[in-house]
């Protein structure tokens, strides 16, 4: 193929020059069999460079390029719209990487020299045997959907739904708001958190582009980017939708009211086992839990359910079963939150051995005005005003033991406690913050922390050795580091500001969606800084907490963005496919399976034909060319274009 | 029948003989043989602060010994226990200071191999013998007896080189516990110092400790108080009279080593026991059962 190759070698500044000699590289290139010409140029990915590249191919009638410069992973992009443009196929490039794997490796200057000729006789070898690639298309179903139905589900479903994308919104629990809805006010702003979010969730429920799918789980996920079919299990409500008027009154009829323990208050209050999580809910409608229904757990309630009398619309139905649907997407957004880590895995906090130990979510929630107290607050053991109220954070955040991550929004959701908590009991309260450093580091949020500060506010830094349950009062032994003095804090409420860890169900999620959980068990982005709502998966985003713990602020900004990455597929009627995937030869493949096991994808299944045989088979819109395939096949079947065994085996040759 | 050199540490032998009668009383009950090994010395701890690497060599030197007879040790006394289990950690992740101490073994003959297990009380009690079989063996009901766990410090801390229960929350002894029918109960104070480490510089304060502890466990009606360590015994137990004067309080609580309240659920008699030797009133246990 390649019978007129131009060898292109860059200086990089200094970054290649000073440790290659170039010019002996260039010279020495010129002598390859099949190079037609060879030049340098101080950057080869700059403007100047690209039209010396492009006017040579032109100029020579070049038929394939070999660049020596920086990794392929910097510029290889580049550098195949130069090729492409200068009248070449783009995929009839070779890269030979001189820099990260020659110059910035060695220190003398001579024998990386004769590296770098090697590098460069080994790229021409495979130039030669280059073949021209195209790219095919993919048609793209211009529809997404989003999982979670918390603010940053809420947020990508909006601004997708606002570009005219059809968007399934899919949330596990009865009603939309995830987190915030469970929050009374916000830092440091002190907008009411439902004041600002009821509004977006009423937007999303009459959005002529949204179809919200409440109290629903995503299944399955087959496809690939730009089509994806998803598998939804809609459960059953026991109530019908279209007749409930969220009236509410079978909440107060049902037999079991106030014995059923509210997640969505923390485990602080008690509701119906049917129920509406929250008076603003989204949509509005009531929920039988199946847990703790009479009807649905032992088959009967008293001489008949109480509900059923009570429901003048007739909505109950107890024979209503779980329904799977099946929608077609382009992307997906995946923004399923968080959960608190059990306070119980800090044993010496005392959270087991005394009521009036309680995370900042259920102090959220008695703060809260539709909140299990009505907004009062109580000492859960007697109902009693608290005289003194300590904060613990960093409950096993910033822990070798726990949680080693900072939780971003624990500082802060306690100083805002802190704030609400004077203003409802006055400053005769006694206010204890147990710290380890408090990290204000958002926008208004430094100005924040000092005003709580200056509110006759105790501040220990420190943590906190142990939580005592004394009886009559909870005792705190606490050694402060800012004066090296032990204290000992007598209190009757504590407050533990527990650390933010993935959902217990993130493992399932990243099974269905094949995408990666990192160490710390939360859902992987695909690059830190530059691809921060990508996961490795084309197609599939992420935004909010399940990615890393992150505030409001922060959440609605990553759903924002991601909305905008799928619009990116989304807006295309068609995508390109990447070439250079692998494919099989079926007469050597004998089906026994091993690429299959090693594909990280699930790109590859087996197939059966007519007469009998087996073998494998690649979905080249889900390969992503990594080769682990290739390199497992033990009969050479398995191939991938541009590496393949041909090509490289030559390049190997001309290195040793 | 599983086979343990018992290695006897200083204070058992010297002074806490109860503690080592009722080993050997209940032990023998539950399959477990204890073998008295030749030339054992000091585990090293006490003299920690001054020679870490006389302590390392010490306790080597013990693993040593019973290496050679093929034995995994049972060391009753916690502080013996982490002695030799930090000494195991460090020559068995530590190839230079092994080749240190070997060469200090050396003169003795004797190589450290690492091939010995160290056992602690726990160990043993709740993990080789198990819960269930002790179990079986209660012949004596104790009615719900509300005792009150102690486990000292050694037994549970460092976590890093390993320690028999957990440090925060340790249940090990209330299992047990449960097991021969007492109804041990949780106290704010559990896991409160016994002051003993403070006996030499700041007697006053050490006693203190012990009487505070002592007296909230009394304020909050405990039948009887449980130890496992001679250290915290000879506080609790021992000096309880004058800890009580320490803290002007009037004490008057039974402390037995677990082992002691083990056997009594035997029905193996006080003397063989040694709870004679007890100086705290553990005649109210005795007559409650």
């Amino acid at each position: 193929m390649g019978n007129k190759i131009g060898v292109f070698v860059c200086h990089c500044g200094i970054n290649i020059s000073q440790m290659v000699d170039v010019k002996k590289l260039v010279e020495y290139a010129k002598g390859l069999d099949g190079v037609f010409i060879s030049k340098d140029y101080k950057y080869m990915c700059s403007d100047v460079g690209a039209n010396l590249i492009k006017d040579s191919i032109k100029k020579n009638k070049l038929d394939s390029v070999v660049i020596a410069c920086c990794s392929p992973r910097m510029h290889e992009h580049t550098f195949r719209g130069v090729v492409e443009s200068g009248g070449v196929n783009a995929f009839n490039l070779e890269i030979a990487n001189i820099r990260e794997q020659c110059s910035w490796a060695h220190d003398d200057k001579d024998q990386a020299t004769e590296k770098a000729k090697a590098l460069v006789r080994a790229a021409v070898a495979k130039a030669k045997l280059l073949e021209p690639l195209e790219k095919s298309k993919i048609n793209v179903t211009p529809e997404a959907l989003v999982i979670g139905g918390g603010i940053a589900g809420i947020q990508a479903s909006l601004d997708l739904a606002d570009q005219g994308h059809k968007v399934y919104l899919v949330e596990k629990s009865p009603s939309l708001g995830g987190r915030m809805a469970q929050l009374d006010k916000t830092f440091p702003t002190l907008d009411c958190s439902g004041c600002i979010l009821t509004p977006k969730m009423m937007e999303v429920l009459n959005h002529q582009n949204i179809e919200l799918l409440t109290y629903s789980e995503v299944v399955g996920v087959e496809g690939s980017i730009g089509n994806y079919t998803v598998k939804i299990k809609k459960k059953a409500r026991y109530v019908n939708m279209d007749k409930c008027t969220g009236c509410g009154d079978c909440v107060e009829a049902c037999r079991m009211k106030g014995h059923v323990v509210s997640d969505f208050d923390e485990g602080i209050g008690k509701r119906s086992a049917i129920y509406m999580p929250f008076p603003q809910a989204v949509p509005l409608k009531c929920t039988i839990d199946p847990n703790s229904c009479l009807m649905l757990t032992k088959g009967k309630c008293g001489k008949g359910a109480l509900c059923v009398e009570a429901c003048e619309a007739g909505a109950i139905d107890f024979k209503q079963k779980d329904e799977e649907s099946e929608v077609k997407v382009g992307a997906i957004v995946v923004a399923t939150g968080y959960d608190l880590l059990d306070p119980n895995k800090m044993y010496e906090y005392g959270y087991a051995h005394s009521e009036d130990v309680i995370t900042s979510m259920q102090m959220e929630r008695l703060i809260n005005s539709s909140g299990p107290t009505m907004g009062e607050i109580i000492k859960p053991s007697n109902g009693e005003k608290p005289k003194s109220i300590t904060y613990i954070l960093c409950a096993g955040s910033r822990d070798e033991n726990e949680c080693s991550w900072c939780c971003r929004i624990g500082c802060m959701s306690a100083l805002k406690q802190v704030y609400l908590l004077k203003e409802k009991l006055g400053d005769d309260v006694e206010m204890n913050i147990c710290y380890t450093d408090i990290r204000s580091f958002g926008k208004g949020y430094e100005e924040f922390y000092r005003k709580i500060r200056g509110m006759n506010t105790n501040m220990f830094r420190g943590r906190p050795s142990e939580v005592r349950n004394m009886g009559d009062n909870l005792t705190i032994d606490i050694f402060d580091t800012t004066t090296n003095k032990l204290f000992e804090i007598k209190t009757d409420l504590v407050v533990i500001v527990p650390a933010l860890v993935s959902r217990t169900d993130s493992e399932e999620i990243s099974k269905i969606l094949r995408i990666s959980k990192g160490a710390d068990g939360f859902l992987l982005e695909a690059h830190p800084k530059l691809k921060p709502v990508d996961t490795a998966t084309n197609g599939i985003f992420i935004a909010g907490c399940c990615q890393a713990p992150k505030d409001i602020q922060d959440t609605v900004a990553q759903a924002s963005a991601a909305a905008a990455r799928a619009a990116n597929i989304l807006s295309k009627e068609e995508l390109e496919a990447e070439p250079q995937v692998s494919y099989v030869t079926e007469e050597l493949c004998s089906g026994c399976g091993t690429c299959i096991a090693v594909c990280p994808y699930s790109a590859i299944e087996l197939v059966k034909e007519e007469d009998g045989t087996t073998h494998a088979k690649v979905n080249e819109a889900l390969c992503m060319g990594c080769g682990s395939c290739v390199a497992s096949c033990p009969s050479g079947a398995m191939q991938q274009r541009g590496y393949k065994d041909k090509q490289l085996i030559p390049m190997i040759d001309e290195v040793i | 029948m599983k086979k343990y050199a018992l290695y006897p540490g200083c204070v058992m032998p010297t002074e806490q003989y109860a503690y080592e009668l009722s080993i050997r009383e209940i032990m023998p009950k539950l399959d477990i043989d204890l073998v008295d090994v030749k030339d054992f010395s000091c585990c090293g701890e006490p003299i920690k602060s001054v020679n870490q690497m006389m302590t390392l060599t010490l306790s080597a030197r013990n693993i040593a010994i019973a290496e050679k007879q093929g034995l995994d040790i049972f060391a009753p006394c916690p502080m013996c226990h982490m002695a030799l289990t930090e000494a195991k950690r460090v020559l068995d992740t530590d190839p230079k200071m092994n080749e240190r101490v070997n060469k200090f073994l050396l003169e003795e003959g004797l190589k450290y191999t690492g091939a010995s297990d160290v056992l602690s009380i726990l160990d043993i009690l709740h993990g080789v013998v198990g819960v269930e079989k002790i179990k079986k063996k209660v012949k004596k009901q104790l009615n719900d007896l509300k005792v009150a766990t102690h486990y000292g410090c050694h037994l549970i801390r460092p976590s890093e080189i390993g320690r028999p229960d957990d440090a925060e929350n340790p249940q090990k002894m209330e299992e047990i516990l449960i097991a021969i029918g007492a109804k041990p109960e949780y106290y704010p104070e559990k896991l409160d110092c016994c002051g003993g480490l403070l006996n030499a510089n700041l007697p006053e304060s050490a006693l203190t400790k012990t009487g505070q502890k002592l007296q909230r466990v009394q304020e909050q009606k405990f039948d009887a108080f449980i130890d496992t360590c001679p250290w915290c015994h000879r506080q609790y137990d021992s000096k309880q009279t004058k800890a009580g004067e320490t803290v002007a309080a009037k004490l008057d609580v039974p402390v037995l080593y677990l082992t002691q309240m083990i056997g009594i659920s035997f029905g193996i008699s006080k003397e063989k026991l040694g709870l004679n030797l007890n100086l705290s009133p553990v005649d109210k246990v005795m007559g409650g059962t």
